[in-house]
């Protein structure tokens, strides 16, 4: 069976126009994915049942024990840690959400390690962004800065930039101009009209010399800032002020860089000095298919975007003390509950030694590098393939992802819903 | 030689993102990427083993040439081996250091670890797909 306008659950572009052939319970074609896309509807390597860690060996169990184990875990800890959230959907986040309410724990999500720094940015001085959409049909220069979309969001330019022909904007290639900076060649600045090379560290000052020149201060600008050239700064600065609609993508090349969440104020700040000649704006590049959505859900919830701590019975947000890397390194948290993300792989080593030390229960389809490090793990459906239900695209439109056939496994949605009825008992409401 | 780790996506890093236990995997996010000058100062082959050390530790990876990268700077996609150096102080911001861990590499004979003999080393159990 052929199934049209699935929803791509990998990246943050979210693309919504895949043509998805299913049989017997299996993605068996992918049509007009990327090779992200491809590997993720056409993969089959999923965990089978519940396991436990039994000394220095795995048990598999059932999926009540499962359950019941992990509520345990969470209500014999003093300060669980609730980490993960953006690779599944919405309903299921708002379901952890309440979970550590309950429980006065903290719960984070991957912003944490990836655009954290670009909401405390946007915190302090807003941020001035629009939907992909009026990218595609009215920007005619593009910006990414930090950013390689060819290997991590791999159809964002045609979908949306490079290639995309738009309403306004109709031999795209030809008419829209494309500035990357980075500190090393991508691909992606391989096919930039202007490739901006900044040395390590420079972002901060590139982004200065920017705003001062196009507010006119030319004059204050020395032969050399950061590596670049003053004159390839007049040359993408004068690129910006004529544009008729200029966009600027950034990624983890500015979040993770030094100066943090100071280089993301930078350039939103650059983003309004431009306002002041034309028609100017910034989105940063979110990875996961719904890291956005934990954002979103989480924020309506609590009033905050992430690193949310509830062990004063209200909610708390301070970055850098109740975010997870922070709590992991200081070996704060008795008690984990991943959902949907690998700390494992991508916390800094002294995190994931913390993940070993103490009970960790992960909620994931697949194996991963957490799997070797938990005490429990409990598979379940993987949204946009057996289960659906709502997600947030890097730039905020909510998009309902689908289920493309009714498969064994239940979804995080269920597994959190029982778990939080039986937390619910003990704790009372 | 010392150099400044830089890490980040890569397509194949997020095509086998769902199998980190694979051995396509493990060769790429085992990868080293760096200058070819710094190769030839090493007289490292593309292939050869290297120990890559930071204040956090050390760790086997493979050396590849790449041509984006100036001297002292290497580049490995985001995982479990380049997270084996990073430092987990976040200055207040939640934010390791991600992109900018201070390493020196030495060629070495030793074996590259896999992913589930990097989280036993870290107290894991291992288990077996
Ligand atoms: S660009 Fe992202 S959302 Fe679109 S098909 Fe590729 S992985 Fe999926």
């Amino acid at each position: 069976m052929k199934i049209e306008d699935v929803v791509c659950t990998f990246c943050g572009c979210l693309c919504d126009d895949l043509v998805v052939e299913v049989e017997n319970n299996r993605v068996i074609s992918v049509e007009n994915g990327c090779t992200l896309a491809n590997e993720k509807f056409m993969g089959d390597h999923r965990l089978k049942s519940p396991i436990r860690r039994e000394g220095n060996g795995w048990k598999a169990l059932s999926y009540d024990d499962a359950i019941r184990e992990t509520a345990e875990i969470l209500l014999d800890a003093d300060r669980p840690l609730l980490y993960g959230w953006s690779g599944t959907h919405g309903e299921a986040q708002s379901v952890g959400v309440h979970l550590a309410e309950l429980l006065g724990a903290v719960i984070d999500n991957t912003s944490t390690v990836c655009h954290g720094p670009s909401i405390m940015a946007i915190q302090e001085v807003g941020h001035p962004g629009c939907t992909l959409g009026q990218v595609k049909n009215r920007a005619d220069v593009i910006v990414y800065w930090g950013a390689n979309p060819i290997d991590a969001h791999p159809r964002h330019m045609s979908r949306y930039t490079t290639y995309a022909d738009g309403f306004f904007v109709k031999e795209a290639f030809k008419e829209r101009k494309v500035i990357v900076v980075d500190v090393r060649k991508t691909e992606s600045s391989a096919v930039a009209d202007e490739f901006v090379k900044v040395e390590r560290g420079g972002d901060y000052a590139i982004l200065s010399a920017l705003r001062a020149i196009v507010r006119g201060k030319r004059d204050l600008i020395p032969k050399q800032v950061a590596g670049v050239t003053r004159e390839q700064l007049f040359r993408v600065a004068d690129i910006c002020i004529n544009a008729k609609f200029g966009a600027i993508f950034f990624g983890l090349g500015l979040t993770m860089s030094p100066g943090k969440y100071k280089n993301i104020r930078n350039a939103i700040e650059l983003t309004e000095e431009l306002n002041r000649h034309t028609k100017f704006t910034i989105s940063p590049m979110r990875g996961h298919w719904n890291v956005y959505g934990s954002n979103e859900v989480f924020t309506w919830i609590t009033g905050y975007p992430y690193a949310v701590d509830f062990a004063r019975g209200i909610a708390f947000y301070n970055p850098g003390e109740t975010t997870s890397v922070d709590i992991l390194k200081r070996g704060e948290c008795d008690a984990c509950l991943v959902v949907a993300s690998d700390p494992g792989a991508h916390f800094p080593r002294a995190c994931a030694e913390h993940l070993a030390r103490i009970p960790t229960v992960q909620i994931d389809p697949h194996v991963n590098a957490t799997t070797h490090l938990a005490t429990l793990q409990i598979p379940v459906a993987v949204t946009g393939i057996d289960a659906e239900g709502t997600a947030y695209r890097m730039d905020g439109v909510p998009i309902r992802t689908r289920k493309l056939f009714d498969g064994t496994y239940p979804s995080d949605f269920d597994i959190l819903g029982k778990i939080y009825e039986q937390v619910k008992e003990v704790k009372g409401s | 030689m010392r150099g400044i780790l830089n890490t980040g996506r890569t397509i194949r890093q997020g095509s086998y993102v769902e199998r980190k236990n694979s051995p396509a995997y493990r060769e790429e996010a085992a990868s080293l990427h760096m200058n070819q000058v710094d190769m030839l100062d090493l007289e490292l082959e593309e292939g050869s083993h290297v120990r890559v050390r930071s204040d956090q530790g050390a760790v086997v990876m493979v050396a590849r040439p790449a041509d984006g990268l100036a001297r002292g700077e290497v580049f490995v996609c985001l995982g479990p081996y380049a997270n084996f150096l990073v430092n987990p102080e976040t200055h207040g911001t939640g934010m390791p250091d991600f992109k900018t861990t201070p390493v020196t590499i030495e060629p070495t004979t030793e074996q590259v670890p896999t992913v589930r003999e990097i989280m036993e080393r870290y107290g894991g159990v291992g288990y077996e797909d």
